[in-house]
């Protein structure tokens, strides 16, 4: 039962689904639109007691070890109600400690983001670039997930021909770090600049720990995305079922029910592709690199078809301020481009395909 | 059932099929099924049955074996590896068989499915008609009652075997002035009778893999009616959504000249693999067809699970038509020229599967007929309110209207 959901992963599709429908509503994304804030701390707090932000970090460093499974079921299901949090920010951040192997980072970082008290980031996933030289930092990397909140960054810089990664705080000289304004207002972005910044070099092998930390940010992502197509599945569903118009409900237009029929095609494959790279990340490391560009694009272009159809088969109230349709519609357009557009996507895997071959 | 004994019954499938069945891609493949392929094929699905692995989940008082969809999963993952010669009796054992073990009398089911299973008899399947396409309900095939019987004229198109069946499932207007749905019944007919008439069908590519089926004043016995007068067309949907599963889950075969493999192969053999923007095409293909895999598969896993995949084998079958149907599209930018004409065999089997690409999205209900499917059945989404429903079929109109 490779695909099928265990019970594990059932269980904590329930209690996370719950959470979000009781404690983090899509009112309170429009309060924290309101007020300017990034994500809402007791929210935070409460995800952190679920065990969230350590799902996928072991034991001895006081984390859940509960595997990708159960993070991506978490995943789906926060980003169904678009709740605002740093645990893309985190999870990425000690996914790449995890295949970095420096000791000394893991011992000092990872307790701190499993317990959701330390906030870190990986300065990628967006452009830019930064050099390593004399054990400075320079360069500057936009989009950052969560920078402005983070106090730690862990920063991909190349030194000369090789690639590097540094452990940066934000309080350090030479840091500068900006808030941008996200187009999806469920996600906080901010600009990283650095100038002769010092930081720690963290041992071990960079390069590999980047691809895997591209990879889960792949399957990441992808059922963040996951959650949100259902979410705009069911949210357009049910309003074809009520809405009249020529004096029937909308749905039973076919231009209207073989759109959304061919939507939930796309959803039940990209499901299944989603399912497949998380078992691969728990159980067959050796395919989930491709696993999870699989997922990635499967779900990827098709959640942004999803949310445009959610505006517009609402017709003019989907295209209202106070309608829930522009929200996921920003969430879908910038979830497309993070950690790899769809063009990059493509081409990583295209590379993945050609290095099995070879 | 245990896990062990499944295991046992999985290593033993093994086996016999590794002593008796050719290897897939070991040479030709089902064909076109000619007198002596056909008797080879008796022979085999005879052998099948004598070892105990035909009819796994059919009862036993039907010559069938009484196990459960574990040991029919287990066998037919176990199957894919080989090119096991049956391909006359897939049809017989995947519709009018359920359909006749669901619905058929007592004497029918004793009668028709154990000479069935053993490959005795081989059954077709005549539904479709020119008039009714997807609308299969606005049949105009008529079964009228005389004596003791039924007399039986009319045209059905689309048949697969009906030049070597011995019997097929036909359903027939009974009744035309009830709504269409109302008056159908679903009848065997002996494929040897006289007036039975039938003719391949050349399709797009050439090749002929159909038949048209006419009748013309055949004469049907009262027990030839399966279920009950008149209500034939619960019968078919029975046997359209046993078809539908499986076309949905078919495991395609990886050796299809539109998968990513043959594709991307022979971008590398064209010279035109270095392409950014094919490169992108074929990476989208290994997504497609990737992903319908594993839609299949997890609908396999959710039937071994013991969960009705129900109308969800419609999105499997809309996501394999359209995968095909973009396969095809990019084999034209993998072609390049070539894809104008060619007189290498390998360019010349993709643009045969380039224009078989169609197929899919028709046979089996179209892609319009599964949206519907998904539309209604999976999302809840309101029925269409049909002009026909309500209406009595011979105030219907049917077919194709004149050109004007």
């Amino acid at each position: 039962m490779a695909l099928l959901l265990n019970d594990d992963e059932e269980q904590f599709r329930d209690s996370v689904r719950r959470f979000v429908t009781e404690r983090s509503p899509l009112s309170k994304l429009r309060e924290l639109m309101s007020s300017g804030q990034p994500f809402d701390a007791d929210t935070w707090k409460q995800l952190s007691d679920l065990g969230l932000p350590g799902l996928i970090i072991p034991a001895e460093h006081g984390g859940a070890e509960a595997g990708y499974g159960v993070l991506t079921v978490a995943l789906t299901e926060l980003g169904g109600g678009l709740v605002p949090s740093p645990l893309l920010a985190g999870t990425l951040a000690a996914g790449t400690l995890l295949r970095l192997g420096d000791q000394q980072a893991r011992d000092q970082l990872l307790p701190g983001i499993a317990s959701g008290e330390l906030i870190a980031t990986l300065a990628a996933g967006g452009a830019g670039t930064v050099r390593a030289e004399n054990g400075t930092l320079s360069g500057e990397i936009t989009p950052v997930l969560n920078a402005a909140q983070a106090e730690v960054l862990l920063v991909p810089a190349a030194d000369g021909a090789t690639t590097v990664l540094y452990e940066v705080a934000v309080s350090a000289p030479g840091v500068e770090i900006t808030p941008l304004p996200s187009l999806d207002h469920s996600r906080s972005l901010g600009r990283v600049r650095l100038s002769a910044a010092s930081g720690r070099r963290l041992d071990g092998d960079a390069g590999a720990a980047l691809e895997f930390a591209a990879d889960l940010a792949d399957l990441a992502i992808a059922a963040e995305q996951l959650g949100g197509m259902a979410a705009c599945l069911a949210m357009t569903a049910e309003y074809a079922k009520i809405r009249l118009a020529f004096g029937r409900p909308i749905g039973s237009f076919q231009g209207v029910k073989h759109r959304l029929a061919q939507l939930h095609t796309s959803w039940e494959l990209a499901h299944a592709a989603l399912r497949d790279a998380a078992r691969a990340a728990d159980e067959r490391p050796a395919r989930f690199p491709r696993a999870a560009s699989v997922a990635r694009i499967a779900v990827s272009a098709s959640y942004v078809d999803a949310a445009l159809a959610t505006v517009q088969l609402h017709g003019g109230i989907g295209f209202t301020w106070e309608h829930d349709a522009h929200l996921f519609h920003k969430n879908a357009i910038s979830q497309h481009a993070l950690f790899g557009g769809p063009g990059q996507q493509l081409d990583r895997l295209t590379a993945q395909l050609a290095s099995a071959a070879g | 059932m245990s896990e062990i004994s499944i295991t046992d019954f999985r290593n033993r499938a093994r086996a016999w099929l590794e002593e008796h069945a050719p290897r897939r891609g070991g040479g030709a493949g089902p064909g076109e099924a000619g007198p002596a392929d056909l008797a080879a094929q008796k022979a085999f699905q005879a052998s099948l049955y004598d070892a105990g692995f035909a009819g796994l989940t059919w009862p036993r008082e039907y010559g069938g074996q009484g196990l459960t969809h574990a040991e029919q999963i287990a066998f037919s993952q176990q199957a894919r590896d080989f090119a096991l010669p049956v391909g006359a009796f897939v049809i017989g054992l995947g519709m009018p068989g359920p359909t006749i073990l669901e619905l058929g009398s007592e004497q029918q089911k004793k009668r028709y499915l154990p000479k069935m299973l053993r490959g005795e008899e081989i059954w077709c399947q005549l539904f479709s008609e020119p008039s009714g396409g997807s609308d299969v309900a606005a049949l105009i095939t008529t079964a009228v009652r005389d004596d003791d019987g039924w007399v039986l004229n009319g045209q059905k198109v689309w048949t697969s075997g009906a030049q070597y069946s011995d019997f097929g499932a036909v359903i027939a207007r009974t009744d035309p002035t009830v709504p269409k749905h109302n008056g159908i019944t679903m009848f065997i007919v002996d494929m040897h009778a006289p007036g039975v008439t039938v003719r391949p069908l050349k399709v797009a590519t050439g090749a002929a893999p159909f038949n048209e089926v006419f009748f013309d004043q055949v004469r049907l016995p009262a027990d030839a009616v399966i279920g009950e007068v008149n209500d034939g067309w619960r019968a078919a949907v029975v046997m359209l959504r046993n078809e539908r599963v499986a076309i949905g889950t078919m495991a395609g075969p990886r050796t299809s000249p539109l998968s990513y493999d043959s594709l991307s192969g022979l971008a590398d053999r064209l010279g035109t693999s270095a392409d950014t923007g094919l490169q992108r095409q074929l990476a989208e293909l290994y997504v497609r067809e990737r992903s319908v895999q594993l839609f299949g598969q997890q609908l396999r896993e959710e039937a071994m699970a013991g969960r009705d995949p129900g109308p969800r084998g419609s999105v499997a079958k809309l996501a394999g038509a359209e995968l095909a149907i973009f396969a095809s599209l990019v084999a034209a930018d993998v072609l390049g020229p070539a894809a104008a004409g060619s007189d290498s065999r390998d360019v010349r089997a993709v643009l045969t599967a380039m224009i078989a690409a169609p197929g899919g999205s028709i046979a089996g209900g179209t892609n319009e007929i599964q949206r519907n499917i998904i539309g209604e059945r999976v999302l809840g989404l309101p029925k269409d309110p049909g002009a026909d429903r309500g209406t009595p079929f011979n105030q219907l109109r049917v077919g194709t209207l004149r050109k004007n």
